[in-house]
């Protein structure tokens, strides 16, 4: 379908169209990737490779972008299967409202760690406790033990290791913590997950709503139908 | 008709501030938690549970227990215990701790005077909070090089020190601090708690004056 088509049908009937978007892969596919990215992003470049460690309420963060992630991956394996479909649905909704409320206790620790005014928050524990109390910190130490405290995400370099001039230029750039614009202290990284976050609920819920719509669409249809065969028969 | 809505609000407003008075107490679960394994030999104590490596610590300590800590009620004792499970070097920043209080009580200190200028064990922790938060040293070098900013902060000798560490009052007060961990893993510290009994919900504490006011109601509970 050209670009111009694809309007149109959408411009003629916004809600199928979405709802005909859920029953394909690419939008399942395209959160399960968001969610695995930005997970690795955490880890492999800023955990690993520029020394950032993560807090208590950061492997919660990770936790929830995996949900959504297997949540993603579940449905794309048959999306108009409605058994899958609610799976992925479930986790992704349940990943995000997680996410949010993880995203809004840690901005709320970093304001108060930033601040002379050190109340109203607890920081972080050292111990986590996940949902259903999986032991996910054991099980995999590097993903999921919090190893840094909450709202300092700065990069503490180890004695005796030498540092790439690109490392060098980017844990300098760092070094007040991770800041989507580090050097006005723009967004810290719990506001950026918020965004994130928020922009997947959104995502989820004008879909899931938009085949709700046309799942009862159908159903009035096929509930004045019988009715309509009868009188012909008649 | 106007008068109706007036009366009516007047009611309304009377039991909202009826209500708003009798709930002021402070509650279980939301301001403090009964600690299911309490501390043993703690009457009349108030216990906080620290680490140097806490950012909150480090934050209480400059700008709240030394506050509350001269406020609290004459039969209260005050009790700092350091929390040797986090941290790299958390248990031999305990060691240090437990010698320097000891010197603390020998030299006739008083448990409120602990957030004093004469504390040695008020230098050594705030030359670590220092070092760890502000500096952002790791003691990468061993635990010989995280014990030498202390020792340094208090102007005493590795000799004294490793004297010092056999004392049996140093040892005692070592065991008596494994109790913190159970207390830390319930919400994080710092952690403060009331007769070895009443975990403060730190969240829940939003002044110096709400804080010592839930103390002296824990304390006579």
């Amino acid at each position: 379908m050209k670009p111009t088509e694809m309007f149109n049908t959408f411009k003629a009937a916004p809600i199928q169209t979405i709802a005909g978007w859920q029953d394909k892969r690419f939008l399942w596919i395209l959160m399960a990737a968001v969610s695995l990215f930005m997970v690795i992003l955490a880890h492999s470049v800023f955990q690993i490779w520029l020394y950032m460690r993560p807090c208590e309420q950061c492997v919660y963060i990770r936790f929830a972008f995996f949900c959504m992630a297997f949540g993603g991956i579940i449905a794309a394996i048959y999306p108009k299967n409605i058994g899958l479909k609610l799976v992925g649905y479930a986790l992704a909704f349940w990943g995000t409202i997680q996410g949010i409320g993880y995203s809004l206790k840690l901005n709320k620790i970093h304001e108060a760690a930033h601040s002379d005014n050190p109340f109203g928050v607890q920081g972080c524990n050292p111990e986590p406790t996940f949902p259903f109390h999986l032991p996910l910190d054991k099980w995999f130490p590097e993903w999921f033990k919090p190893t840094g405290d909450c709202g300092y995400d700065n990069p503490i370099i180890p004695d005796g290791v030498v540092l790439s001039n690109l490392q060098k230029t980017i844990t300098d750039f760092y070094q007040d913590g991770w800041y989507l614009w580090p050097p006005s202290h723009f967004m810290n990284m719990a506001q950026a997950c918020l965004i994130t976050f928020g922009i997947c609920l959104l995502v989820l819920a004008v879909a899931a709503a938009c085949w709700l719509l046309t799942l009862w669409r159908k159903h009035k249809t096929h509930e004045v139908s019988p009715h309509n065969y009868s009188t012909q028969a008649r | 008709m106007y008068g109706n809505i007036a009366k009516k609000l007047v009611k309304s407003l009377a039991l909202v501030a009826f209500m708003a008075s009798t709930c002021f107490a402070f509650s279980e679960g939301s301001d403090y938690v009964t600690l299911k394994k309490p501390i043993p030999n703690a009457k009349n104590t108030l216990i906080k549970v620290f680490s140097y490596d806490c950012p909150f610590c480090y934050k209480y300590d400059k700008q709240v227990t030394p506050k509350v800590v001269p406020r609290l009620p004459a039969d209260l004792q005050f009790r700092p215990f350091h929390l040797k499970t986090k941290g790299k070097y958390g248990p031999q920043g305990s060691e240090l701790f437990a010698v320097l209080l000891v010197r603390d009580q020998k030299n006739g200190l008083k448990d409120k005077d602990l957030y004093s200028e004469k504390s040695l064990l008020k230098k050594a922790k705030m030359a670590y909070y220092n070092a760890y938060h502000d500096k952002k040293e790791r003691w990468d070098a061993g635990p010989d090089a995280y014990l030498q900013t202390g020792l340094n902060a208090v102007g005493m000798t590795r000799a004294e020190f490793d004297k010092e560490k056999n004392d049996p009052k140093v040892k005692a007060l070592l065991k008596e601090w494994d109790a913190s961990y159970e207390v830390a893993k319930i919400q994080g510290v710092p952690a403060f708690v009331v007769n070895g009994k009443y975990l403060i919900m730190t969240k829940s504490i939003t002044s110096v004056d709400s804080m010592l006011q839930l103390i002296n109601e824990l304390k006579s509970k």
